[in-house]
């Protein structure tokens, strides 16, 4: 299916969906296919960045990943649909409250999506109690606060505390991102890491949630 | 068209670190070197944590004030505690002509950036935002700048002491972004012709290659929208050199006065 593969990564859309159909009614498994996809997901991550790629072809990516998905889902067994599950963990993210910024958290979200991670957006201007109920409620694996503005800081360390105080912290990873984070806004904040772009969660997500 | 000079901001890592490391000489440079590129205006961003941010401020301004006495300075904040410290400061210097960035719809800036700005009679850079968000068609974000505009009169700020940002998102996660903006500033000139229009260009191009390309087609088609004040590089001679290229095609440049004295002067074209 090279030549799925390849579609993918060219990003040529009729193509891709063309070749899925085909294969899928020549008697390829939903799970085959399924993994063309993936592996053309992972070149177009490299492109990314290597900078060949750039964020509007990532947004295309998802939306064929999305399109392919449809047409695949019918053709996978059970026990293919349970395996296809996000497995690799949960992820809670949100820009936090008196920030407004979202490109950045958007992307990340995406990254981490296709990464394996199953990723829950609770949008901007998050006040801390809603984050901290949800990390209650949900159990993320990571929480991940987005913020552009230096007023973000605060909040993001009072979402650190809330979850010390519902005895949350040392079950999440906490990722502060943002163009101008750094180790200072980190330790400040009481993050694990901090990253300024996309790729850093899910190198990080991959490495603390045992993924290759 | 009046330049905001963008570079002395906490955010950007260099100047972080010349702020924590109490680097006079880096900030001084910084307001002079921009100045001379024919800011205006300078923007003063601390970018640090809240609990300093008012003393960083302070600090900037005593030094850009020393460097470039005659630049009109932006106090560029969100932390009231931070802009009542410039203020104060900066009002002792120039208290005639005084900007603060920014107001928006959100009600904590209505709260603690509209009386400060009254008291001490500045500029004000007005973003068309509130606590919803960026409204992300013109008709939301021209409802946020009639409210914003009205607040300002009542507190017997003239229109014309109003810099309204329509606000750019990039056009990699939206390509109807660059559209949104433009649409903008003709809806916000036509129904306020009193205020300024500026924008901070470069956000149209996140995530894409070739950026300065695109930020340079952007000015151009900004300034036709009606836009006259840019928060930017004033270092940034390709820019600079299509802003005044716009201006001189679309007939608000007498005899292309400005756009040949700028070349005589090597500050665009080909550097001396």
């Amino acid at each position: 299916m090279q030549d799925l593969i390849n579609a993918v990564v060219e990003l040529m859309e009729e193509e891709a969906l063309e070749l899925t159909k085909k294969y899928l009614g020549d008697g390829k498994s939903g799970k085959e296919v399924f993994e063309a996809y993936q592996k053309g997901m992972a070149e177009i991550g490299a492109r990314f960045e290597a900078k060949e790629y750039f964020v509007p072809e990532l947004i295309l990516s998802g939306e064929l990943m999305q399109a392919g998905s449809e047409l695949i889902k019918p053709y996978l067994s059970a026990a293919d649909s349970a395996a296809d599950e996000k497995k690799l963990g949960k992820a809670l993210i949100a820009t936090v409250e008196g920030d407004i910024h979202d490109i950045g958290k958007n992307i990340a979200g995406m990254m981490m999506d296709i990464a394996g991670l199953e990723v829950k957006d609770l949008g901007v201007d998050v006040p801390t109690k809603t984050i901290v109920e949800e990390a209650k409620n949900w159990q993320p694996n990571i929480v991940g606060l987005s913020g552009l503005l230096t007023l973000a800081y605060d909040p993001m360390r009072e979402v650190v505390e809330g979850l010390k105080a519902a005895g949350l912290r040392d079950k999440v990873k906490v990722i502060v991102g943002g163009g101008q984070t750094d180790e200072h806004v980190c330790k400040y904040v009481g993050a694990d890491i901090f990253a300024t772009d996309a790729m850093v969660n899910v190198t990080y997500a991959q490495k603390w949630l045992g993924g290759k | 068209m009046i330049i905001i000079g963008e570079k002395i901001n906490g955010t950007r890592s260099r100047v972080g670190e010349a702020v924590k490391n109490r680097d006079a000489d880096f900030i001084r440079e910084l307001a002079r070197r921009q100045y001379q590129a024919g800011a205006a205006y300078l923007d003063v961003n601390a970018g640090t944590l809240p609990a300093r941010e008012p003393g960083d401020m302070v600090w900037l301004i005593e030094l850009i004030h020393e460097a470039a006495p005659e630049a009109i300075l932006c106090l560029d904040s969100a932390n009231p505690e931070a802009l009542a410290a410039g203020l104060e400061k900066a009002a002792a210097y120039q208290p005639s002509k005084l900007m603060i960035n920014s107001l928006s719809g959100e009600q904590k800036r209505i709260e603690g950036v509209l009386p400060l700005a009254a008291r001490y009679k500045t500029e004000l850079i007005v973003l068309g935002l509130d606590d919803s968000g960026i409204p992300e068609t013109v008709a939301g974000r021209l409802a946020v700048v009639r409210r914003l505009v009205g607040l300002c009169r009542e507190q017997g700020l003239a229109d014309e002491a109003l810099y309204v940002d329509p606000l750019v998102m990039t056009i990699s996660t939206n390509t109807q972004a660059g559209l949104v903006t433009l649409e903008t500033i003709r809806a916000v000139k036509a129904e306020f012709p009193g205020v300024h229009l500026t924008c901070g260009h470069s956000n149209i191009s996140f995530g894409m290659p070739l950026r300065s390309v695109l930020n340079q087609a952007f000015m151009a088609l900004t300034i036709q929208a009606g836009l006259d004040t840019a928060i930017s590089d004033p270092e940034n001679r390709d820019l600079k050199a299509m802003a005044l290229a716009a201006e001189a095609l679309l007939g608000q440049d007498r005899h292309c006065l400005k756009f040949n004295r700028a070349y005589r002067a090597r500050q665009i074209g080909p550097p001396a």
